[in-house]
């Protein structure tokens, strides 16, 4: 088992005020993606560039509730409140795995791929499974992120439950290379 | 290369039955499981879907479990306990369970929206289903849309192959819901006949629902218990299409970098395969596709390929370790399932395997490793491979 390596980290707290978006996307771009969409894409561009990774071999996600504002919009369709119209874009970015996507996409990223939604431990485990994959030897450098929203009425409902309601925007890249590492990573 | 990845235990359940022997019949019979909404409470009645012929009172009371719960998790806790009895296991003690979902628990919400069930959330589907079972020592949930079960199978075979656990529970489970009913609709890719999968007549998908779990081990795990093998988790491979948010590439990238991957891990040739069992939704898009992809992959020599979900619907984010389970049936019996629906050709296609002319339930083809695969919105395509034990 190889050793892993963590080289940047980048993070948007929910007090922070917005970055310049423009680092990243277009204006076009910019207005067309969701607020999680940007703050996810972001995030992730920083952590790369940070590390100097163009392409990494690997993104993976955790969210815990997924793009729950698109979900929202299209429930609300469905049972016919407020007139909303069934819109295919809130039902595709409703998705959990849209943002994990979205970042392939936009980076051309063929290799592996995946979304981890459980609550309390997404981030963990797909932490956990860029670390595995690193330490066999199956790829050398990962994107993991951990990206969630707050709409009212999922902050509400968590609040009942007992649950502090918190947004994620986090972005870290792992790697096999301990050359520039900021630590190595044990799980 | 892996390390020896035993199946010691499966379960199933989906439109053509429940458990692996009415599955099997289904399959060998030809009898497929799409039918107009029965269960599902839904003002959405154009599209036949591949419903699980229960409703969650009987699913409930078949496996004892509390009638609140999400169908996710009722279907799962079905499907599991099944894979767990062949096992030779009571419970989930020292056996993580990785589910993978994408319903969850939206089938509760929708009831009751503007408001979230607690049990609305993916994670929350899995646990439920592991404290059915006196709780796992670790759980967690893979949710990449339409192949959420097999990319389930890869993140615990991962964690044996690491050393991190010697046995683990691993699938998926999905509820039809309105919600996903109408957003399939919406992306008008829903077909108001059976579906078609691979023929120039195709118009879409129907949408199923079911659970499927498998039980992974160590060769040491394996013997140490006494259990018996049924098949090997001989390879596997996750790539992605990244083309775009809900269509596939023409050339099919993601999934033969996927097929691709899963042979080089296993270090076989496209020839050694008997069959795929390919992801063939019946849409014009994916089918075109998949063909592609598995024309790189095998050349001029295609094996058999067939699209079960002619006989289930696309059981969504199920479909990965239910076709898995399929797949270790047509192993064990050396059956190849026929591909339904199919009668004219289209360029663009592969043409998939009809069946045998007459029914020879005693023929026994020699088939050794199967692909079976499950690709999902986003471009998330894996692909597995399992072989004989």
């Amino acid at each position: 088992m190889r050793k892993v390596y963590l080289h940047s980290r980048c993070e948007l707290l929910p007090g922070d005020p917005e970055p310049d978006w423009r680092s990243v996307f277009s204006v076009m771009e910019a207005r067309r993606m969701g607020r999680l969409l940007k703050r996810a894409v972001w995030t992730s561009s920083e952590a790369l560039k940070q590390a100097g990774i163009d392409v990494p071999d690997a993104v993976i996600i955790g969210t815990d509730f997924g793009c729950i504002d698109n979900s929202e919009h299209f429930l609300k369709a469905v049972k016919g409140m407020d007139d909303a119209p069934l819109k295919p874009t809130h039902f595709m970015q409703s998705t959990h795995n849209t943002i994990a996507s979205m970042i392939a996409i936009r980076l051309g990223s063929h290799g592996y791929n995946a979304t981890y939604s459980h609550r309390g431990r997404s981030y963990e485990s797909a932490l956990e499974d860029a670390w595995m994959q690193i330490a066999l030897g199956d790829i050398d450098t990962a994107l993991v992120g951990w990206f969630d929203e707050l709409t009212p009425l999922l902050a509400e409902s968590l609040a009942a439950q007992g649950i502090d309601p918190r947004e994620h925007a986090l972005a870290v890249v792992l790697s096999s290379n301990p050359d520039g590492a900021m630590e190595e990573l044990s799980l | 290369m892996l390390p020896v990845l035993h199946i010691t235990g499966a379960g199933v359940v989906s439109a053509i039955g429940c458990g692996q022997e009415e599955t099997l019949d289904a399959l060998r019979k030809g009898l497929a499981g799409i039918a107009p909404v029965q269960y599902l409470q839904t003002d959405e009645r154009r599209f036949p879907v591949g419903e699980v012929k229960a409703s969650n009172k009987e699913l409930a009371a078949r496996c004892g479990a509390a009638e609140g719960l999400s169908r996710t998790s009722l279907l799962g806790i079905v499907a599991l306990q099944e894979a767990l009895q062949q096992a030779g296991l009571k419970d989930l003690t020292g056996v993580p369970l990785i589910g993978g979902t994408t319903v969850g628990g939206m089938d509760l919400t929708e009831r009751i929206f503007p408001a979230y069930s607690r049990l609305h959330d993916c994670g929350a589907s899995t646990d439920a289903i592991a404290d059915h079972f006196g709780g796992a020592p670790f759980t967690t949930t893979l949710s990449t849309a339409c192949s959420s079960a097999a990319n389930a199978i890869i993140f615990g075979a991962n964690l044996i192959r690491s050393g991190r656990a010697d046995i683990v529970a691993v699938g998926g489970s999905e509820c039809l819901s309105d919600f996903h009913l109408h957003g399939f609709g919406s992306l008008m890719i829903l077909d108001e006949a059976p579906c078609r999968p691979f023929d120039a007549t195709r118009a879409g998908l129907n949408l199923g629902e079911g659970a499927a779990f498998l039980i992974l081990e160590s060769e040491t795990s394996m013997k140490h218990r006494g259990a018996r093998s049924l098949g090997i988790l001989s390879g596997f491979g996750n790539a992605c299409d990244a083309f775009h948010q809900t269509a596939s590439s023409e050339n099919g990238e993601g999934a033969f970098l996927a097929m691709q991957k899963a042979l080089a891990m296993a270090a076989l040739h496209p020839q050694d395969i008997g069959y795929v069992n390919a992801h063939g939704t019946g849409t014009p898009n994916n089918d075109a596709s998949e063909s592609a992809a598995l024309r790189r992959v095998f050349g001029d020599s295609l094996p058999p390929i067939s699209s079960t979900k002619a006989f289930t619907g696309h059981t969504t984010s199920a479909s990965g370790s239910i076709e898995a389970v399929f797949c270790l049936l047509a192993l064990r019996e050396g059956f190849i399932p026929p591909q339904l629906n199919w009668k004219e050709a289209d360029p663009a296609c592969i043409t998939p395997y009809p069946g045998a002319s007459c029914p020879a339930p005693t023929g026994h083809l020699p088939l050794k490793h199967i692909l079976c695969n499950a690709f999902g919105f986003g471009g998330n395509d894996s692909s597995i491979l399992l072989s004989h034990a």
